[in-house]
């Protein structure tokens, strides 16, 4: 049979993000098939070259549109790491607890997002809903829904208001309580076990070959492989939580990590409220005006794990105002661009949408 | 008591007769608006809490639609890359009249904190002629609900007739598309 | 905390007794750089992915054009022994080549490509790193380069055009029009006779 081509995306229910997988299939088994990426692209590396340090917080945080607070983490880590700061001990958890907020909320989004390939809509309803609720907590703690840049270089812009941490409790509460009608109509629902178990696996040994991070490596190779635990950052150190691993990654799997790395997250949260310390939350970075704040020179890589893996600015500088080259490392790199390449052919058209799904790929990111 | 006489209709020209099913149309079009589901940057993110239980957009009658054949809102979230750009006028071409465009964002304003990439277009509408613009960095579902509500408005007072100008003043646009994008139909190792 | 300590010392021989080091820089305890020659570097990955440094995390250049050098830096991480290693090496910035590591770390298929797009460096050994992978019908030097500037080419691409006739969607019987001219022109009188600047 002649090979056909078809397009998913960018313009396509199924796809999440502005990405195309460009298919070759015969009958419904796709041959070969790879990412079109780029039509997000916005030069932001080049973009942060041209700006000051304190201007870039502004511009960053677009880079990954559903997870926007990993990228204020991680450039604030690198520039304290250049600057060798030592940021005020409050700050740190309540960077933590903005964090964990951040990754339920995207594993929230795409753990709904299923519902979109497999038509389960009813799930993507409630997970939206959850999922607003934590950007009302966002708005009152930081003034925007989205973009908070709340991270900011030496702490956070400013202390908790009055109240929130109340607020925080009940939520997760809430949401604990909740997590089994997730499973119940995720993962162990009938019709979707049909649908998502043994579909697009990926096998321990493509792994590495892939360098895939995040949830994609831990339902694969069945160690607890988290930056959080391997080498904490914050003070991840200093609380309990456990990293949910499986042996035997497929759609299924990987979805069931999501709904227990929430159940993880939610734990450090309270431990966060419980632990955190009162005090100033903000140092400055530099001395004088911000407009002159200068970075010593060095280069410094600062990973940290995001929802979908191993997310790290690799930021250089030259002793100026601005920085001299910022890198961008997309979590969804590897599984993105390579993974929708060597694994992709051999599954079916209507998998597509599961792996980009399951996989955790942002397009944003991708393409910077 | 109705008389019984016969009296004759006056005589609608066609154009009159034109109107008034534009009127009937006009009517229906905008109790029922489908949305094209193209996300094209990152106000697509705030499209989710507004379509589903949180903001419920099909409240007002409109809903998301897979296919530009069947769509009648074109929107653009947010900045549009030069790449987006070609994807969206092919899109545009698809879509049946009367179409409606929508920008979301400061972006497709005047290129908003992007306004000096190498890879971001300043200006929407010097490519595709747009309805209704929604400022903010990112507009909260609130605005963006606004901004549909505004648009059913100018279809009411018939102001939204911006498929009207690209039809007109197609080489103006098409030209302008040519400027920012050497060809607009592309060849190359993805589209053989 | 210990533990890590002897894993950077750890490093720090194995590498200077595969390489000549030019330089080192001790990041924090979870990380330490390695500055050495353009020839050694697939030697001293290829060492350091047999020994357990098995991802390859991140991939790209600098550009140093005071120099005349492009640097080209590696990124590879052990998840048993928590260390990132940064190698770097540079290359000469005319003729920037730099042999694929693709046989090694066959993650960085992509990385090259998209160094090859933004810097201009080729990378003989990957089969199709001169394909265009983010940029589409690109006219210029590559954009990641010092040298290029973005705003006059967004100037030059994308301007705001005069015409005789705008077709944009400004309505000329607006009245709200004429009173933002008018405050703009007021602004721009206070400015240059008010007391700033």
């Amino acid at each position: 049979m002649k090979e056909m081509k078809l397009f998913l995306g960018p313009q396509h229910p199924g796809m999440h993000g502005n990405a195309s997988v460009h298919m070759f299939v015969d009958g419904d088994i796709i041959k070969r098939s790879y990412l079109l990426p780029g039509m997000l692209h916005r030069g932001f590396e080049k973009q942060m070259e041209r700006k000051l340090w304190v201007n870039n917080i502004a511009l960053i945080p677009r880079v990954c549109v559903p997870e926007p607070d990993i990228n204020e983490m991680s450039f604030a880590i690198a520039t304290e790491k250049l600057l060798k700061l030592e940021i005020p001990e409050r700050a740190h958890w309540i960077r933590m607890i903005i964090l964990e907020l951040a990754r339920i909320s995207a594993h929230l989004m795409a753990y709904g997002g299923i519902g979109g390939p497999t038509g389960n809509y009813t799930l993507m309803y409630h997970a939206q809903l959850d999922r607003n609720l934590i950007l009302d907590i966002f708005e009152k703690i930081t003034g925007a829904r989205v973009y908070h840049q709340y991270i900011v270089i030496g702490g956070v812009r400013q202390d908790l208001p009055v109240g929130i941490t109340k607020e925080i409790l009940e939520f997760v509460n809430d949401l604990e309580s909740r997590l089994v009608e997730y499973r119940d109509l995720g993962i162990d629902n009938a019709s979707m076990i049909m649908r998502i178990k043994d579909t697009i696996m990926l096998p321990k040994e493509v792994v590495w070959e892939l360098g895939v991070t995040g949830i994609g490596m831990r339902s694969a190779v069945g160690k607890a492989y988290d930056i959080r635990k391997v080498a904490p950052y914050a003070r991840y150190d200093q609380v309990e939580f456990e990293v949910p691993t499986s042996s035997y990654s497929d759609a299924r799997a990987r979805l069931d990590i999501k709904i227990k790395e929430v159940q993880q997250s939610i734990n450090i949260i309270k431990q966060c409220i419980e632990k955190m310390p009162e005090g100033p939350v903000r140092v400055k970075p530099g001395r004088g005006q911000s407009m002159r704040w200068t970075v010593p020179k060095g280069h410094v890589y600062a990973p940290i794990e995001s929802s979908r893996g191993e997310f790290g600015y690799y930021m250089v500088s030259n002793g100026g105002t601005t920085p001299w080259r910022v890198g961008v490392r997309g979590a969804s790199y590897p599984q993105g661009l390579l993974g929708i390449e060597k694994y992709l052919p051999g599954t079916r058209i209507d998998d597509a949408a599961l792996w980009v799904d399951t996989m955790g790929i942002c397009a944003p990111e991708i393409d910077r | 008591m109705l008389s019984t006489k016969y009296t004759e209709k006056t005589k609608l020209t066609k154009d009159e007769i034109d109107r008034k099913w534009w009127e009937v149309g006009d009517y229906f079009r905008r109790n029922s608006l489908w949305l094209l589901m193209y996300c094209t940057g990152c106000c697509a993110v705030e499209l989710p809490p507004s379509m589903t239980s949180a903001y419920d957009m099909e409240r007002l009658g409109m809903g998301p639609m897979a296919t530009p054949r069947q769509a009648d809102i074109l929107l653009v979230s947010g900045y549009l890359s030069l790449k987006t750009l070609r994807r969206l006028i092919y899109t545009y071409e698809q879509m049946s009249e009367p179409k409606y465009v929508i920008g979301l964002g400061s972006c497709p304003i005047n290129g908003g904190i992007y306004h000096d990439s190498h890879a971001v277009i300043n200006q929407l509408d010097q490519y595709i002629p747009v309805d209704v613009y929604v400022a903010g960095c990112m507009p909260n579902p609130e605005s963006i609900l606004n901004g549909f509500v505004d648009l059913m408005e100018s279809i009411k007072n018939k102001t939204a007739n911006s498929w009207k100008k690209y039809r007109d003043n197609n080489e103006w646009y098409k030209q302008n598309q040519k400027d920012a994008l050497g060809e607009v139909i592309i060849h190359d190792e993805f589209h053989e | 905390m210990m533990n890590s300590m002897n894993n950077i010392k750890e490093v720090e021989d194995l590498v200077n007794k595969t390489v000549k080091v030019l330089k080192t820089e001790n990041i924090d305890k979870n990380q330490i750089a390695f500055e050495i020659e353009k020839l050694e570097v697939h030697r001293l990955l290829t060492v350091l992915k047999n020994t357990g440094w098995i991802q390859l995390s991140y991939l790209s250049a600098i550009d140093w054009p005071d120099e005349n050098k492009f640097e080209v830096v590696y990124i590879v991480f052990n998840w048993e022994k928590p260390v990132y290693i940064q190698v770097r090496t540079k290359i000469d910035r005319g003729n920037p080549v730099m042999e694929s590591i693709l046989p090694i770390f066959p993650g960085a298929k992509y990385y090259e490509r998209e160094a090859h797009e933004f810097f201009g460096i080729a990378f003989p050994g990957n089969p199709d790193y001169e394909k265009q992978l983010i940029l589409e019908n690109w006219d210029d030097i590559p954009p990641l380069r010092k040298d290029f500037d973005p705003s006059a080419y967004s100037a030059r691409k994308f301007p705001s055009r005069e015409y005789p006739q705008d077709f944009s969607v400004k309505d000329p019987n607006n009245k709200t029009l004429e009173k933002t001219e008018e405050r703009k022109k007021r602004a721009k009188a206070l400015r240059v006779g008010g007391k700033k600047q």
